[in-house]
């Protein structure tokens, strides 16, 4: 049988409990998949990779002439998460969301959280994504992410805590789609023996979450979604969403301004544009305002966004708030903006370029894990307990050099969950990355995307470093 | 819809229909090679007609200074830096599809990207190598299957108008090309070569039956030139494209039929008519390979036209929407640009 090698390790497992027992919610589950032969479940996971490249659900490997493309590894055995269990992580999500959004109107109007020192100024404003250009900007409904993927983790006693919100350009949500499509198509009996609620209805959200923030309130707004082009990694992603929502997908190019108002170039003439759904970063948005060589911008966007004629989403500067440093002060963040505690706890932080913080730092370098503040995608990080003395004494270095880049934490080792590996089940680090968006009303997607590290041990579980990912089900009760 | 998108539209179809034909010269010029074995002729001329038919002489000197036997054929085929081999035409096409995947049907995107994946894979190029006709048919069959996938799966909106576009002048531009092949050969030795050489360029149109049905057995340039150049009824001759093309044109602008509203419908309109009121012996009077040369000139400003009007911009310049070649410099960093863009994944 699939699960008979399947050890659980010191840590917290999702499929096993404490006492060597199969966890209740998961026995529907278990007891039709696991009796299935190994053979016959590897040929179905091959079937759905090899339908994933046919259908081009792939992500582009960077580094590589012929601009290759990869299907994301896809592991057969769902994640599951009890109802109840949820409620409290959609409830802890909205409040971060609500004070995030809170805590950039703040840094971009009165910056009263900072007269008020519950953060220290110097955090917000050597942020590298802090805009100060932007203060004082007006911004549609007052909201600055629409859009947040925020990675969840679940330590030894299985709580779960945030390990960082992105809040700029998160990707992933599509694959939360098409793994739900491919596993309906895989294993349609796990499905009626177990409520799985339904994340079908994300593209509609999406749109009307970007449709309430037009300036010109109309029946139909004009929204499109700005992608960098077909050579970026998430380019399947925007084809997929842009359809999805039957909206355009445009590239800079395809947008002018005229007078402090977007258009694009269509075959019958400028169209104008009220709301830009943008993936791709800050920096490159306008040539004239930011980073003069970008090429995939639009000169002029940033003034029509200012004279409130078009829309962002997110809005621009929106990177302060999901900084590694201001990381360590959300807590602080809720309790004064909301006067309530964090629902979600999350991992303790030190910060480099508090001097106490440092030192301890860089004494204990080999325990830590070691990340760039304005990183994200696995990059510019050291995990102390796996790595060289070289790349250690690498990051002292970093670290030394510039502080305010670095923080680090202790490392946690997150839970894992039956993957399938080499014909057996085998325990993987899995994380949760939940998707929000912030409209009307603030939705979470049920579930999100679970993604695996699949090298035995790896806590890397990006896309772009050998991770892979599973579907997610939130039980409905 | 927007301006760049009815321009990958428009590629991604004239793509798919270009490595078509060249599939199918090859194929029948394996055959060809393969007869022309036993009745005496040199088969290591072969390519040459192929290069020329397609324009690709010079690229390919370029590329192989001192051929040796196999280069023509793997610079037709398989080899990347030939912009028009058949695995370039093939990935072009794809690489369109790929942008511009919201706007056409899964099933045309499955099927284009299928072939991509066959195409520039070992097994790809295992089926050219033992099977080169197999190779060549899995190519024709697709770009067929393709056309039948969007005539079953696409909206009749201005994405169609433009897909037809690019098909139905790739096409007249190739059946033109091939007729032109007759005008490059030396004269045949005898009357069976002759046949062998029409026969060549009928199948290479895909119009043997079709000339049969109506001519019989026997072959005449005038009647060739009639059936290649004027036939209505014949879906690759150079009139019927270049009337779906001039409907098409018509049906973006909604300018009535016999009138036009801008330089392309009137370039595609004067064509037609020169074509409506001429035949075989004004071909003759003209000489064949002058008159196939003017009208691919006419077809060029068709599609330059097309081109300035719905694509092209005129505030812009740099940035305007004209695809770069391969390794201009500025391709180059626009794709560093696009990766960099952080997808916070």
């Amino acid at each position: 049988m699939l699960l008979d090698k399947y050890s659980p390790a010191d840590l917290f497992d999702e499929l096993i409990d404490s006492n060597g027992k199969v966890r209740p919610y998961y026995q529907p589950v278990a007891d039709r998949l696991f009796p299935l032969k190994p053979e016959e479940l590897e040929q179905k996971v091959k079937n759905l990779e090899l339908l994933f490249l046919k259908q081009g659900v792939t992500f582009t490997v960077y580094g590589d002439e012929r601009g290759t493309e990869r299907v994301f590894p896809f592991d057969p055995v769902p994640r599951l998460i009890p109802g109840e269990e949820w409620e409290v992580v959609e409830a802890g999500l909205i409040q971060r969301i609500t004070a995030l959004n809170l805590f950039l109107y703040d840094v971009y109007h009165e910056q009263k959280i900072l007269k008020d020192k519950v953060i220290p100024s110097e955090v917000v404003l050597s942020a590298a994504h802090y805009r100060p250009e932007f203060v004082g900007v007006q911004v549609p409904r007052d909201t600055y992410i629409h859009v947040c993927g925020t990675d969840l983790i679940r330590d030894r006693d299985g709580r779960y805590l945030v390990l960082e919100d992105n809040g700029r350009c998160p990707s992933g949500v599509s694959y939360v789609l098409e793994n739900r499509m491919a596993m309906k198509r895989v294993f349609p009996q796990l499905f009626g023996c177990t409520g799985v609620r339904s994340v079908d209805t994300y593209p509609a959200d999406l749109l009307a979450t970007l449709q309430y923030i037009a300036p010109r309130q109309t029946a139909q707004p004009n929204c499109v979604l700005l992608t960098p082009g077909v050579h970026n990694s998430a380019y399947f992603e925007h084809s997929f969403l842009a359809r999805q929502m039957g909206i355009e997908i445009v590239e800079g190019r395809d947008l002018i301004v005229l007078e402090g108002f977007v258009y694009m170039r269509t075959t019958r003439g400028l169209q104008q544009v009220d709301v830009i759904y943008r993936r791709i970063d800050d920096d490159f948005l306008d040539p004239k305002v930011f980073r003069k060589d970008s090429m995939l911008g639009v000169p002029g966007l940033v003034d029509a966004v200012r004279r409130g004629n078009v829309a962002l989403a997110n809005a621009i500067g929106t990177g302060v708030a999901d900084d590694k440093v201001t990381y360590a002060y959300v807590p602080e963040m809720i309790r004064y903006y909301l006067g309530q505690d964090p629902i979600l706890d999350q991992v303790p932080t030190y910060l480099a370029w508090r001097e106490d913080d440092k030192k301890y730092i860089l004494e204990h370098l080999p325990e830590l894990v070691v990340k760039a503040a304005n990183e994200s995608g696995g990059y510019g990080m050291l995990i102390g307990p796996t790595a060289s003395k070289a790349e250690v004494e690498e990051f002292r270095q970093k670290i030394l050099a510039t502080p305010r880049n670095y923080i680090a934490q202790p490392v946690v080792y997150f839970s894992q969950h039956p993957t399938l590996v080499d014909g057996a089940l085998e325990g993987r680090h899995v994380d949760l990355r939940p998707f929000i968006l912030c409209g009307e009303s603030i939705k979470v997607l049920p579930g999100g995307l679970t993604r695996v590290a699949l090298t035995r041990g790896s806590l890397v579980v990006n896309s772009s470093q050998g991770g892979g990912s599973k579907d997610t089900w939130v039980l409905a009760d | 819809m927007l301006s760049r998108v009815a321009d990958h539209i428009y590629w991604m179809s004239r793509y798919i229909e270009r490595a078509e034909n060249l599939a199918r010269l090859m194929q029948v010029s394996v055959e060809l090679l393969l007869d022309s074995a036993g009745s005496g002729g040199n088969p290591g001329d072969y390519w040459s007609p192929v290069l020329a038919a397609t324009a690709m002489e010079g690229s390919f000197r370029l590329l192989y200074p001192e051929p040796k036997p196999g280069d023509s054929a793997h610079f037709l085929t398989l080899d990347e830096r030939n912009p028009d081999s058949i695995l370039s035409c093939v990935r072009e096409a794809r690489e369109n599809a790929r942008t511009v995947r919201d706007q056409i049907s899964d099933e045309m995107w499955a099927e284009l990207n299928q072939l991509y994946l066959l195409v520039g894979s070992e097994r790809g190029a295992r089926l050219l190598e033992t099977t080169p006709q197999v190779f060549f048919e899995k190519i024709i069959q697709s770009s067929l299957l393709f056309d039948g996938i969007t005539s079953a799966t696409l909206s009749r909106t201005e994405g169609w108008n433009f897909l037809q576009l690019g098909r139905f002048l790739e096409r007249a531009d190739k059946t033109s090309r091939f007729l032109d092949i007759k005008t490059q050969t030396a004269a045949a030795a005898d009357t069976a070569l002759e046949a062998l050489e029409w026969g060549t360029i009928l199948r290479a149109c895909s119009a043997q039956a079709s000339y049969r049905r109506v001519n019989g057995t026997e072959f005449s340039l005038e009647r060739i030139l009639e059936h290649l150049l004027f036939s209505t009824e014949f879906p690759r001759s150079v009139r019927f494209c270049v009337r779906m093309a001039d409907e098409m044109l018509h049906d973006i602008s909604g300018t009535p039929t016999g009138r036009y509203s801008n330089r392309c419908e009137k370039l595609a309109g004067a064509l037609l008519a020169r074509l409506n009121f001429s035949g075989p012996s004004d071909v003759l009077d003209r000489g064949l390979h002058e008159y196939i040369d003017d009208l691919q000139v006419a077809l060029n400003e068709t599609g330059q036209a097309l081109f300035d009007t719905y694509v092209l911009l005129p505030q812009e310049t740099l940035r305007s929407v004209g695809r770069l070649l391969p390794g201009d410099p500025l391709e180059y960093h626009i794709q560093k640009q696009q990766q960099q863009q952080q997808q916070q994944n």
